[in-house]
Protein backbone atom coordinates (compact mmCIF):
# COMPACT_ATOMS: atom_id res chain seq x y z
CA UNK A 1 0.00 0.00 0.00
CA UNK A 2 1.79 3.80 -0.70
CA UNK A 3 1.92 6.03 2.05
CA UNK A 4 -0.80 9.03 2.42
CA UNK A 5 -1.01 12.46 3.70
CA UNK A 6 -3.40 15.18 4.61
CA UNK A 7 -1.50 18.21 2.71
CA UNK A 8 -4.25 20.80 2.86
CA UNK A 9 -6.98 21.75 5.31
CA UNK A 10 -9.83 24.27 5.35
CA UNK A 11 -12.76 25.35 7.25
CA UNK A 12 -15.84 27.70 7.21
CA UNK A 13 -17.02 29.44 10.35
CA UNK A 14 -19.47 27.38 12.03
CA UNK A 15 -22.70 28.18 13.52
CA UNK A 16 -26.10 29.41 12.34
CA UNK A 17 -25.06 30.87 9.30
CA UNK A 18 -26.53 33.41 6.28
CA UNK A 19 -25.47 30.93 3.64
CA UNK A 20 -26.81 27.90 1.31
CA UNK A 21 -25.72 24.65 1.50
CA UNK A 22 -23.70 25.96 -1.82
CA UNK A 23 -22.15 29.25 0.00
CA UNK A 24 -20.68 26.89 2.24
CA UNK A 25 -19.04 24.18 -0.08
CA UNK A 26 -17.73 27.28 -2.37
CA UNK A 27 -16.04 29.06 1.34
CA UNK A 28 -14.58 25.60 2.33
CA UNK A 29 -13.11 25.00 -1.25
CA UNK A 30 -11.61 28.24 -0.98
CA UNK A 31 -10.19 27.83 2.06
CA UNK A 32 -8.62 24.93 1.59
CA UNK A 33 -7.32 25.79 -2.13
CA UNK A 34 -6.23 29.34 -0.31
CA UNK A 35 -4.27 26.55 2.44
CA UNK A 36 -2.43 24.93 -0.43
CA UNK A 37 -1.29 27.34 -3.32
CA UNK A 38 0.53 25.68 -5.32
CA UNK A 39 -1.71 22.69 -5.63
CA UNK A 40 -2.97 22.84 -9.46
CA UNK A 41 -7.00 22.00 -9.22
CA UNK A 42 -6.03 19.98 -12.40
CA UNK A 43 -3.91 17.33 -10.65
CA UNK A 44 -6.88 16.83 -8.29
CA UNK A 45 -8.22 13.05 -9.84
CA UNK A 46 -10.82 12.29 -7.33
CA UNK A 47 -13.69 13.66 -5.12
CA UNK A 48 -15.15 12.43 -1.66
CA UNK A 49 -18.20 14.33 -0.22
CA UNK A 50 -19.07 13.84 3.30
CA UNK A 51 -22.81 15.01 3.70
CA UNK A 52 -25.64 13.07 6.22
CA UNK A 53 -29.11 14.64 5.22
CA UNK A 54 -28.78 16.70 1.98
CA UNK A 55 -31.95 15.71 0.59
CA UNK A 56 -34.16 16.46 3.31
CA UNK A 57 -32.38 20.16 4.64
CA UNK A 58 -31.89 21.28 1.51
CA UNK A 59 -33.92 19.32 -0.79
CA UNK A 60 -30.80 18.14 -2.64
CA UNK A 61 -29.33 14.97 -3.88
CA UNK A 62 -26.55 13.56 -5.85
CA UNK A 63 -24.25 16.30 -4.27
CA UNK A 64 -20.74 15.37 -4.79
CA UNK A 65 -21.05 16.01 -8.98
CA UNK A 66 -22.44 19.62 -8.02
CA UNK A 67 -19.55 19.76 -5.45
CA UNK A 68 -17.09 19.10 -8.65
CA UNK A 69 -19.08 22.00 -10.29
CA UNK A 70 -19.02 24.18 -7.58
CA UNK A 71 -15.30 24.07 -7.19
CA UNK A 72 -14.06 23.22 -10.66
CA UNK A 73 -12.77 19.70 -10.32
CA UNK A 74 -12.89 17.56 -13.27
CA UNK A 75 -13.10 14.00 -11.52
CA UNK A 76 -11.01 11.33 -13.91
CA UNK A 77 -10.51 8.38 -11.07
CA UNK A 78 -13.08 8.73 -8.57
CA UNK A 79 -16.01 10.15 -6.89
CA UNK A 80 -19.00 9.78 -3.88
CA UNK A 81 -20.98 10.94 -1.53
CA UNK A 82 -20.23 9.12 2.32
CA UNK A 83 -23.35 8.78 3.98
CA UNK A 84 -22.90 6.90 7.92
CA UNK A 85 -25.14 9.65 9.17
CA UNK A 86 -23.06 12.33 11.76
CA UNK A 87 -20.15 10.24 11.08
CA UNK A 88 -20.11 10.60 6.86
CA UNK A 89 -17.50 13.24 7.18
CA UNK A 90 -14.52 10.63 8.41
CA UNK A 91 -16.23 8.22 6.24
CA UNK A 92 -15.25 10.41 2.98
CA UNK A 93 -11.80 10.76 4.02
CA UNK A 94 -10.98 6.96 4.45
CA UNK A 95 -12.58 6.35 1.09
CA UNK A 96 -9.74 8.97 -0.21
CA UNK A 97 -7.23 7.03 1.89
CA UNK A 98 -8.03 3.69 0.77
CA UNK A 99 -8.13 4.99 -2.73
CA UNK A 100 -4.93 6.86 -2.68
CA UNK A 101 -3.13 3.85 -0.82
CA UNK A 102 -3.93 1.45 -3.26
CA UNK A 103 -3.17 3.59 -6.37
CA UNK A 104 -6.41 4.32 -8.23
CA UNK A 105 -5.96 7.70 -7.15
CA UNK A 106 -3.15 10.29 -6.36
CA UNK A 107 -4.78 13.70 -5.37
CA UNK A 108 -8.13 14.15 -3.46
CA UNK A 109 -10.27 16.58 -2.30
CA UNK A 110 -12.78 15.52 0.38
CA UNK A 111 -15.26 18.06 1.43
CA UNK A 112 -17.77 17.76 4.21
CA UNK A 113 -20.87 19.88 4.26
CA UNK A 114 -24.15 20.17 5.89
CA UNK A 115 -26.41 22.66 6.23
CA UNK A 116 -28.94 21.66 9.32
CA UNK A 117 -30.54 25.48 10.32
CA UNK A 118 -33.29 26.79 7.62
CA UNK A 119 -36.53 27.92 7.54
CA UNK A 120 -38.35 24.58 8.62
CA UNK A 121 -36.29 24.11 11.96
CA UNK A 122 -39.19 21.68 13.35
CA UNK A 123 -38.65 19.83 9.99
CA UNK A 124 -34.55 19.81 10.56
CA UNK A 125 -35.14 18.57 13.90
CA UNK A 126 -37.72 15.86 12.85
CA UNK A 127 -35.27 14.68 10.41
CA UNK A 128 -32.80 13.51 13.64
CA UNK A 129 -35.15 11.01 14.08
CA UNK A 130 -34.58 8.89 10.98
CA UNK A 131 -30.82 8.53 11.91
CA UNK A 132 -31.74 5.41 14.50
CA UNK A 133 -34.79 3.19 13.11
CA UNK A 134 -37.39 4.85 12.52
CA UNK A 135 -40.19 2.46 12.15
CA UNK A 136 -39.58 0.79 15.99
CA UNK A 137 -37.41 3.80 17.77
CA UNK A 138 -38.24 6.92 15.62
CA UNK A 139 -42.14 6.01 16.23
CA UNK A 140 -41.25 6.26 20.22
CA UNK A 141 -39.62 9.99 19.48
CA UNK A 142 -36.10 8.20 19.59
CA UNK A 143 -33.86 11.54 18.46
CA UNK A 144 -30.68 12.05 19.87
CA UNK A 145 -30.76 13.53 22.97
CA UNK A 146 -33.33 11.45 24.55
CA UNK A 147 -30.66 8.27 23.38
CA UNK A 148 -27.89 9.98 24.86
CA UNK A 149 -29.75 11.02 27.95
CA UNK A 150 -30.77 7.16 28.66
CA UNK A 151 -27.03 6.55 28.16
CA UNK A 152 -26.06 9.19 31.23
CA UNK A 153 -28.48 7.85 33.04
CA UNK A 154 -27.18 4.74 32.51
CA UNK A 155 -23.70 5.38 33.35
CA UNK A 156 -24.61 7.60 36.58
CA UNK A 157 -26.30 4.95 37.62
CA UNK A 158 -24.06 1.78 36.76
CA UNK A 159 -20.77 3.93 37.82
CA UNK A 160 -21.70 6.90 39.67
CA UNK A 161 -20.93 9.67 37.52
CA UNK A 162 -21.93 12.90 38.60
CA UNK A 163 -24.03 15.25 36.42
CA UNK A 164 -21.23 17.84 37.79
CA UNK A 165 -18.81 15.36 36.26
CA UNK A 166 -20.92 15.56 32.62
CA UNK A 167 -20.84 19.48 32.77
CA UNK A 168 -17.47 19.38 33.30
CA UNK A 169 -16.58 18.19 29.78
CA UNK A 170 -18.68 21.05 28.74
CA UNK A 171 -16.33 23.31 30.62
CA UNK A 172 -13.30 21.64 29.05
CA UNK A 173 -14.27 22.13 25.66
CA UNK A 174 -15.75 25.41 26.31
CA UNK A 175 -12.60 26.77 27.57
CA UNK A 176 -10.71 25.46 24.02
CA UNK A 177 -13.72 26.77 22.18
CA UNK A 178 -13.42 30.09 23.41
CA UNK A 179 -9.51 30.22 21.43
CA UNK A 180 -11.21 28.75 17.96
CA UNK A 181 -12.13 31.39 16.25
CA UNK A 182 -14.26 28.93 13.83
CA UNK A 183 -16.48 27.63 16.17
CA UNK A 184 -20.29 28.23 16.67
CA UNK A 185 -19.91 28.89 20.87
CA UNK A 186 -16.73 30.73 21.46
CA UNK A 187 -17.63 31.54 25.71
CA UNK A 188 -16.55 29.75 28.64
CA UNK A 189 -18.94 28.59 30.65
CA UNK A 190 -19.09 27.04 34.20
CA UNK A 191 -20.26 24.24 35.93
CA UNK A 192 -22.91 25.98 37.42
CA UNK A 193 -23.89 27.47 34.02
CA UNK A 194 -23.88 23.57 32.67
CA UNK A 195 -25.92 22.93 35.12
CA UNK A 196 -28.72 25.70 35.31
CA UNK A 197 -29.07 26.13 31.26
CA UNK A 198 -32.48 24.37 30.31
CA UNK A 199 -33.32 20.96 30.23
CA UNK A 200 -33.39 19.26 27.01
CA UNK A 201 -34.04 14.95 28.62
CA UNK A 202 -32.88 15.21 31.87
CA UNK A 203 -29.86 14.34 32.85
CA UNK A 204 -29.09 16.60 29.84
CA UNK A 205 -29.04 20.05 29.86
CA UNK A 206 -28.73 22.26 26.67
CA UNK A 207 -24.85 23.01 27.50
CA UNK A 208 -24.66 18.55 27.74
CA UNK A 209 -25.50 19.06 24.10
CA UNK A 210 -23.80 19.78 20.44
CA UNK A 211 -26.18 22.09 18.66
CA UNK A 212 -27.66 22.40 15.03
CA UNK A 213 -24.93 24.12 13.18
CA UNK A 214 -24.64 24.89 9.56
CA UNK A 215 -20.72 24.59 7.94
CA UNK A 216 -18.44 22.82 5.94
CA UNK A 217 -14.32 21.62 5.88
CA UNK A 218 -11.81 19.94 3.43
CA UNK A 219 -8.92 18.26 3.15
CA UNK A 220 -6.57 17.55 0.18
CA UNK A 221 -5.28 14.20 0.37
CA UNK A 222 -2.10 13.27 -1.58
CA UNK A 223 0.42 9.94 -2.45
CA UNK A 224 3.29 10.07 -0.77
CA UNK A 225 4.85 11.16 -4.14
CA UNK A 226 1.81 13.87 -4.76
CA UNK A 227 2.81 14.79 -1.45
CA UNK A 228 6.51 15.89 -1.36
CA UNK A 229 6.39 18.10 -4.10
CA UNK A 230 2.92 19.87 -2.71
CA UNK A 231 4.29 20.79 0.79
CA UNK A 232 6.60 20.47 3.58
CA UNK A 233 4.12 19.69 6.52
CA UNK A 234 2.36 16.37 5.58
CA UNK A 235 0.11 14.73 8.20
CA UNK A 236 0.46 11.17 7.79
CA UNK A 237 -2.61 8.95 8.04
CA UNK A 238 -1.32 5.88 9.79
CA UNK A 239 -4.46 3.72 9.73
CA UNK A 240 -8.38 3.79 10.16
CA UNK A 241 -10.89 1.38 11.45
CA UNK A 242 -14.55 1.20 11.47
CA UNK A 243 -16.83 -1.17 13.88
CA UNK A 244 -20.53 -1.49 13.74
CA UNK A 245 -22.12 -4.44 15.34
CA UNK A 246 -25.60 -5.91 14.11
CA UNK A 247 -27.38 -3.41 16.46
CA UNK A 248 -29.30 -0.27 15.14
CA UNK A 249 -32.49 -0.81 17.27
CA UNK A 250 -32.79 -0.53 21.22
CA UNK A 251 -32.88 -4.47 21.15
CA UNK A 252 -30.06 -4.78 19.67
CA UNK A 253 -27.96 -2.08 21.64
CA UNK A 254 -27.58 -4.28 25.47
CA UNK A 255 -26.07 -2.44 27.87
CA UNK A 256 -26.17 1.29 27.16
CA UNK A 257 -23.41 2.70 29.15
CA UNK A 258 -20.60 0.09 27.60
CA UNK A 259 -19.75 0.96 23.78
CA UNK A 260 -18.66 -2.43 23.08
CA UNK A 261 -18.27 -1.16 19.34
CA UNK A 262 -16.06 1.78 20.13
CA UNK A 263 -13.79 -1.11 22.73
CA UNK A 264 -13.12 -3.19 19.79
CA UNK A 265 -12.21 -0.58 17.07
CA UNK A 266 -9.56 1.06 19.49
CA UNK A 267 -8.22 -2.52 20.25
CA UNK A 268 -8.11 -3.25 16.14
CA UNK A 269 -6.95 0.73 15.64
CA UNK A 270 -3.83 0.44 17.76
CA UNK A 271 -2.98 -2.84 16.53
CA UNK A 272 -2.67 -1.94 13.62
CA UNK A 273 -0.36 1.03 13.67
CA UNK A 274 1.06 -0.24 16.15
CA UNK A 275 0.39 2.51 19.19
CA UNK A 276 -1.04 2.19 22.76
CA UNK A 277 -3.24 4.56 24.09
CA UNK A 278 -0.92 6.11 26.08
CA UNK A 279 1.08 6.98 23.09
CA UNK A 280 -1.78 9.40 21.74
CA UNK A 281 -0.97 13.31 22.00
CA UNK A 282 -4.15 14.22 20.74
CA UNK A 283 -7.60 12.63 20.57
CA UNK A 284 -10.16 14.34 18.63
CA UNK A 285 -13.33 12.51 20.27
CA UNK A 286 -17.00 12.83 19.03
CA UNK A 287 -18.41 15.31 22.42
CA UNK A 288 -22.34 15.08 20.49
CA UNK A 289 -23.19 14.93 24.14
CA UNK A 290 -21.23 15.51 27.36
CA UNK A 291 -21.43 11.77 28.25
CA UNK A 292 -20.15 10.48 25.21
CA UNK A 293 -16.95 11.83 25.76
CA UNK A 294 -16.94 10.63 29.21
CA UNK A 295 -17.72 6.74 27.66
CA UNK A 296 -15.22 7.99 24.99
CA UNK A 297 -12.21 8.13 27.55
CA UNK A 298 -13.25 4.57 28.97
CA UNK A 299 -13.68 2.98 25.71
CA UNK A 300 -10.73 4.40 23.94
CA UNK A 301 -8.74 3.44 26.80
CA UNK A 302 -7.23 6.38 28.48
CA UNK A 303 -8.64 5.27 31.75
CA UNK A 304 -10.95 2.20 33.59
CA UNK A 305 -14.07 1.44 32.27
CA UNK A 306 -16.62 3.39 34.70
CA UNK A 307 -13.86 5.89 35.67
CA UNK A 308 -14.29 8.47 32.81
CA UNK A 309 -16.13 10.87 35.16
CA UNK A 310 -12.92 10.56 37.68
CA UNK A 311 -10.73 11.70 34.60
CA UNK A 312 -12.24 15.05 33.58
CA UNK A 313 -12.50 16.05 36.96
CA UNK A 314 -9.12 15.19 37.68
CA UNK A 315 -8.25 17.09 34.79
CA UNK A 316 -6.60 14.63 32.62
CA UNK A 317 -7.94 15.00 29.64
CA UNK A 318 -6.94 18.77 29.68
CA UNK A 319 -4.00 20.09 27.91
CA UNK A 320 -1.45 19.16 29.77
CA UNK A 321 -3.30 15.78 30.90
CA UNK A 322 -3.09 12.42 30.00
CA UNK A 323 -4.41 12.98 26.95
CA UNK A 324 -5.35 16.33 25.01
CA UNK A 325 -8.75 16.02 24.64
CA UNK A 326 -10.51 18.07 21.83
CA UNK A 327 -8.41 20.61 22.41
CA UNK A 328 -10.20 22.54 19.52
CA UNK A 329 -13.31 22.78 21.56
CA UNK A 330 -14.87 19.79 20.47
CA UNK A 331 -18.26 19.49 18.53
CA UNK A 332 -19.65 21.21 22.22
CA UNK A 333 -17.82 24.32 20.91
CA UNK A 334 -17.78 24.11 17.26
CA UNK A 335 -21.30 22.89 16.87
CA UNK A 336 -22.19 19.63 14.46
CA UNK A 337 -23.02 20.00 10.94
CA UNK A 338 -23.16 15.75 10.38
CA UNK A 339 -21.49 15.79 7.31
CA UNK A 340 -18.36 18.20 8.02
CA UNK A 341 -17.67 17.15 11.84
CA UNK A 342 -15.27 14.20 10.79
CA UNK A 343 -13.47 16.74 8.44
CA UNK A 344 -13.41 18.83 11.09
CA UNK A 345 -11.57 16.76 13.27
CA UNK A 346 -8.63 16.30 11.03
CA UNK A 347 -8.77 20.08 10.27
CA UNK A 348 -7.81 20.30 14.00
CA UNK A 349 -5.17 17.90 13.96
CA UNK A 350 -3.52 19.74 10.88
CA UNK A 351 -3.81 22.91 12.22
CA UNK A 352 -2.31 21.38 15.66
CA UNK A 353 1.00 19.68 14.58
CA UNK A 354 1.53 22.90 12.36
CA UNK A 355 1.42 24.94 14.99
CA UNK A 356 -1.40 27.06 13.42
CA UNK A 357 -3.29 27.35 16.49
CA UNK A 358 -3.73 30.00 19.62
CA UNK A 359 -1.47 28.82 22.03
CA UNK A 360 -3.92 28.81 24.50
CA UNK A 361 -5.27 25.47 22.91
CA UNK A 362 -1.99 24.62 21.23
CA UNK A 363 -0.50 21.08 22.25
CA UNK A 364 3.35 21.96 22.11
CA UNK A 365 5.06 18.75 20.69
CA UNK A 366 2.21 16.38 19.35
CA UNK A 367 3.36 13.84 17.06
CA UNK A 368 0.21 11.16 17.69
CA UNK A 369 -3.58 11.69 17.04
CA UNK A 370 -6.61 9.97 16.44
CA UNK A 371 -10.08 11.24 15.61
CA UNK A 372 -13.31 9.28 16.80
CA UNK A 373 -16.34 9.97 15.10
CA UNK A 374 -19.39 8.07 15.82
CA UNK A 375 -22.98 7.65 14.18
CA UNK A 376 -26.48 6.17 15.16
CA UNK A 377 -27.36 6.21 18.52
CA UNK A 378 -23.78 5.08 19.13
CA UNK A 379 -23.48 1.71 17.86
CA UNK A 380 -21.05 2.80 15.10
CA UNK A 381 -17.69 3.46 15.54
CA UNK A 382 -14.95 5.25 13.58
CA UNK A 383 -11.62 5.90 14.17
CA UNK A 384 -8.19 7.24 12.27
CA UNK A 385 -4.80 8.03 13.32
CA UNK A 386 -2.72 10.16 12.02
CA UNK A 387 1.01 11.14 12.95
CA UNK A 388 3.70 14.00 11.92
CA UNK A 389 5.98 11.17 11.52
CA UNK A 390 6.00 9.38 8.16
CA UNK A 391 4.92 5.47 8.86
CA UNK A 392 7.71 2.83 8.49
CA UNK A 393 4.99 0.84 5.98
CA UNK A 394 1.28 0.94 5.36
CA UNK A 395 -0.32 -2.62 6.33
CA UNK A 396 -3.66 -3.43 6.65
CA UNK A 397 -2.84 -5.76 8.66
CA UNK A 398 -4.96 -8.36 10.69
CA UNK B 1 -39.91 45.38 -14.80
CA UNK B 2 -43.58 44.18 -13.19
CA UNK B 3 -44.73 47.36 -13.46
CA UNK B 4 -44.12 47.62 -17.60
CA UNK B 5 -45.49 44.43 -18.46
CA UNK B 6 -48.27 41.78 -17.62
CA UNK B 7 -45.90 39.22 -16.40
CA UNK B 8 -46.95 35.10 -16.76
CA UNK B 9 -48.11 33.27 -13.50
CA UNK B 10 -47.27 29.85 -12.38
CA UNK B 11 -49.80 29.67 -9.76
CA UNK B 12 -49.53 26.94 -6.82
CA UNK B 13 -51.37 25.56 -4.28
CA UNK B 14 -51.72 27.66 -0.90
CA UNK B 15 -50.96 23.98 1.72
CA UNK B 16 -49.82 20.70 0.79
CA UNK B 17 -50.65 18.01 3.37
CA UNK B 18 -48.18 17.01 6.12
CA UNK B 19 -45.64 15.40 4.37
CA UNK B 20 -45.25 11.71 4.85
CA UNK B 21 -41.66 12.25 5.88
CA UNK B 22 -42.41 13.64 8.85
CA UNK B 23 -45.33 10.58 9.99
CA UNK B 24 -43.85 8.33 12.15
CA UNK B 25 -46.45 5.82 11.74
CA UNK B 26 -47.23 5.38 8.06
CA UNK B 27 -45.81 1.96 7.11
CA UNK B 28 -48.79 -0.33 7.84
CA UNK B 29 -50.30 -1.78 4.49
CA UNK B 30 -51.55 -5.08 3.75
CA UNK B 31 -50.62 -4.54 0.29
CA UNK B 32 -49.84 -2.07 -2.61
CA UNK B 33 -46.57 0.37 -2.93
CA UNK B 34 -46.80 0.51 0.91
CA UNK B 35 -46.88 -3.01 1.50
CA UNK B 36 -44.48 -4.05 4.34
CA UNK B 37 -44.51 -8.37 5.04
CA UNK B 38 -44.29 -7.62 8.85
CA UNK B 39 -47.94 -6.57 8.30
CA UNK B 40 -49.30 -9.60 10.95
CA UNK B 41 -47.30 -6.56 13.65
CA UNK B 42 -49.63 -3.92 12.48
CA UNK B 43 -52.42 -6.45 12.03
CA UNK B 44 -51.87 -7.95 15.64
CA UNK B 45 -51.71 -4.01 17.53
CA UNK B 46 -55.14 -3.54 16.10
CA UNK B 47 -56.18 -6.87 17.68
CA UNK B 48 -54.67 -5.20 21.15
CA UNK B 49 -51.30 -7.36 21.52
CA UNK B 50 -47.91 -6.61 20.72
CA UNK B 51 -46.28 -9.23 19.12
CA UNK B 52 -43.02 -10.31 17.26
CA UNK B 53 -41.24 -12.52 15.14
CA UNK B 54 -39.24 -16.56 16.32
CA UNK B 55 -37.09 -17.77 13.99
CA UNK B 56 -38.41 -21.57 13.68
CA UNK B 57 -35.28 -22.54 12.57
CA UNK B 58 -32.60 -21.51 14.91
CA UNK B 59 -35.27 -20.43 17.93
CA UNK B 60 -34.23 -16.95 17.71
CA UNK B 61 -36.38 -14.44 19.02
CA UNK B 62 -36.08 -11.15 16.99
CA UNK B 63 -37.86 -7.70 17.39
CA UNK B 64 -37.94 -5.85 15.39
CA UNK B 65 -40.24 -7.84 13.61
CA UNK B 66 -38.53 -9.54 9.87
CA UNK B 67 -39.62 -11.48 7.01
CA UNK B 68 -36.00 -13.21 7.17
CA UNK B 69 -33.80 -14.56 10.20
CA UNK B 70 -30.85 -12.49 10.52
CA UNK B 71 -29.21 -15.59 12.35
CA UNK B 72 -29.36 -18.05 10.11
CA UNK B 73 -31.33 -16.60 7.26
CA UNK B 74 -34.55 -19.08 8.09
CA UNK B 75 -37.75 -17.89 6.47
CA UNK B 76 -40.02 -19.55 8.41
CA UNK B 77 -41.28 -16.92 11.13
CA UNK B 78 -43.52 -17.80 14.44
CA UNK B 79 -45.44 -14.46 15.61
CA UNK B 80 -45.05 -14.77 19.68
CA UNK B 81 -46.62 -12.04 22.24
CA UNK B 82 -44.62 -10.22 24.00
CA UNK B 83 -45.17 -10.43 27.75
CA UNK B 84 -47.16 -7.73 29.05
CA UNK B 85 -44.81 -6.42 31.99
CA UNK B 86 -41.35 -5.63 32.01
CA UNK B 87 -39.01 -3.54 33.69
CA UNK B 88 -37.68 0.00 33.32
CA UNK B 89 -34.35 -0.45 31.84
CA UNK B 90 -33.78 3.62 31.49
CA UNK B 91 -35.39 6.86 31.17
CA UNK B 92 -35.58 10.34 29.99
CA UNK B 93 -38.04 12.95 29.44
CA UNK B 94 -38.06 14.69 26.29
CA UNK B 95 -38.90 18.77 26.81
CA UNK B 96 -37.14 20.25 23.77
CA UNK B 97 -36.67 19.46 20.25
CA UNK B 98 -39.59 16.55 20.18
CA UNK B 99 -40.39 15.30 16.41
CA UNK B 100 -43.23 17.56 14.71
CA UNK B 101 -45.90 15.17 14.70
CA UNK B 102 -45.96 15.00 18.50
CA UNK B 103 -44.78 18.03 19.61
CA UNK B 104 -48.36 18.79 21.27
CA UNK B 105 -47.75 15.89 23.43
CA UNK B 106 -44.23 17.32 25.00
CA UNK B 107 -42.63 16.94 27.39
CA UNK B 108 -43.21 13.14 27.28
CA UNK B 109 -41.61 10.39 28.64
CA UNK B 110 -39.65 7.85 26.70
CA UNK B 111 -38.02 5.42 27.87
CA UNK B 112 -36.39 1.45 27.24
CA UNK B 113 -37.70 -1.22 28.93
CA UNK B 114 -36.72 -5.07 29.37
CA UNK B 115 -39.14 -7.74 28.76
CA UNK B 116 -38.78 -11.60 29.07
CA UNK B 117 -35.28 -12.61 29.83
CA UNK B 118 -33.11 -10.27 27.92
CA UNK B 119 -31.02 -10.75 26.11
CA UNK B 120 -31.16 -14.44 26.04
CA UNK B 121 -35.36 -14.80 25.34
CA UNK B 122 -36.86 -11.27 25.71
CA UNK B 123 -36.78 -8.00 23.93
CA UNK B 124 -35.59 -4.51 25.29
CA UNK B 125 -37.89 -1.98 23.77
CA UNK B 126 -38.04 1.84 23.45
CA UNK B 127 -41.63 3.22 24.19
CA UNK B 128 -43.57 6.25 25.12
CA UNK B 129 -44.88 6.78 28.22
CA UNK B 130 -48.01 9.41 29.10
CA UNK B 131 -49.09 11.01 32.53
CA UNK B 132 -46.35 10.19 34.05
CA UNK B 133 -42.91 12.62 35.22
CA UNK B 134 -39.42 12.03 34.92
CA UNK B 135 -39.44 12.35 38.90
CA UNK B 136 -42.02 9.99 39.27
CA UNK B 137 -39.56 6.94 38.43
CA UNK B 138 -37.30 4.76 38.71
CA UNK B 139 -35.07 2.38 37.04
CA UNK B 140 -36.01 -1.30 37.85
CA UNK B 141 -40.02 0.16 38.26
CA UNK B 142 -42.14 -2.31 36.87
CA UNK B 143 -44.20 -1.50 33.31
CA UNK B 144 -46.62 -2.94 30.99
CA UNK B 145 -47.35 -2.32 27.27
CA UNK B 146 -50.86 -1.08 26.13
CA UNK B 147 -51.86 -0.22 23.08
CA UNK B 148 -52.16 3.04 21.66
CA UNK B 149 -54.36 4.45 19.00
CA UNK B 150 -53.14 6.85 16.55
CA UNK B 151 -55.88 8.99 15.23
CA UNK B 152 -55.66 11.10 12.59
CA UNK B 153 -54.12 12.38 9.97
CA UNK B 154 -56.71 10.85 7.65
CA UNK B 155 -59.11 8.71 8.69
CA UNK B 156 -57.00 5.24 8.30
CA UNK B 157 -57.24 3.56 11.92
CA UNK B 158 -53.58 3.27 12.97
CA UNK B 159 -52.23 1.21 16.06
CA UNK B 160 -48.85 1.69 18.01
CA UNK B 161 -47.97 0.68 21.91
CA UNK B 162 -46.57 2.90 25.39
CA UNK B 163 -45.74 1.87 28.45
CA UNK B 164 -47.14 2.53 31.59
CA UNK B 165 -46.38 2.16 35.19
CA UNK B 166 -47.83 -0.90 36.85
Amino acid sequence: MRRVAIVGAGITKFGVREASWKDLVQEAGKAVFDDIPNLDKKDIDSLFVGAAQPERWVFQTHVAPLVAELLGINVTRAIARTEVACASGQAAIRYAWLSIATGLSDVALVLGVEKMNTKFMNVSQSSMINVGNREFDGANGFTAPPFFALAAQRHMHDYGTTKEQLAMVRVKNAEYGSYNPYAQFQKKVTVEKVLESRMVAPPLTLFDCSAITDGAAALILASEEKARQLTDTPVWILGGVQHVDAAHTTNQMGDLSEWVALRKAAKDLYSMVGIEAKDIDIAEVHDCFTISEIIEYEELGFCRKGEGGKFIEEGESYIGGKVAVNPGGGLLSNGHPLGATGIRQAWEVVMQFRGEVPKERYVDGAEIAIAHNLSGMAQLHHLMAYSVNKPQDVKFGR
Amino acid sequence: MRELRKLRKLELPDTVPLSPILDLWDQQEPSGPDATGIYDFYRNLADGELTTTECKGCGKLLFPPVIICPYCNGNDMEWVRIPEEGELYAFTELKLGAPIIVENYAPFVIAIARFGNYPENGVQLSGMMFDVRYEDLKIGDKVKWDILEIVGPGDKARYWYYFKKV
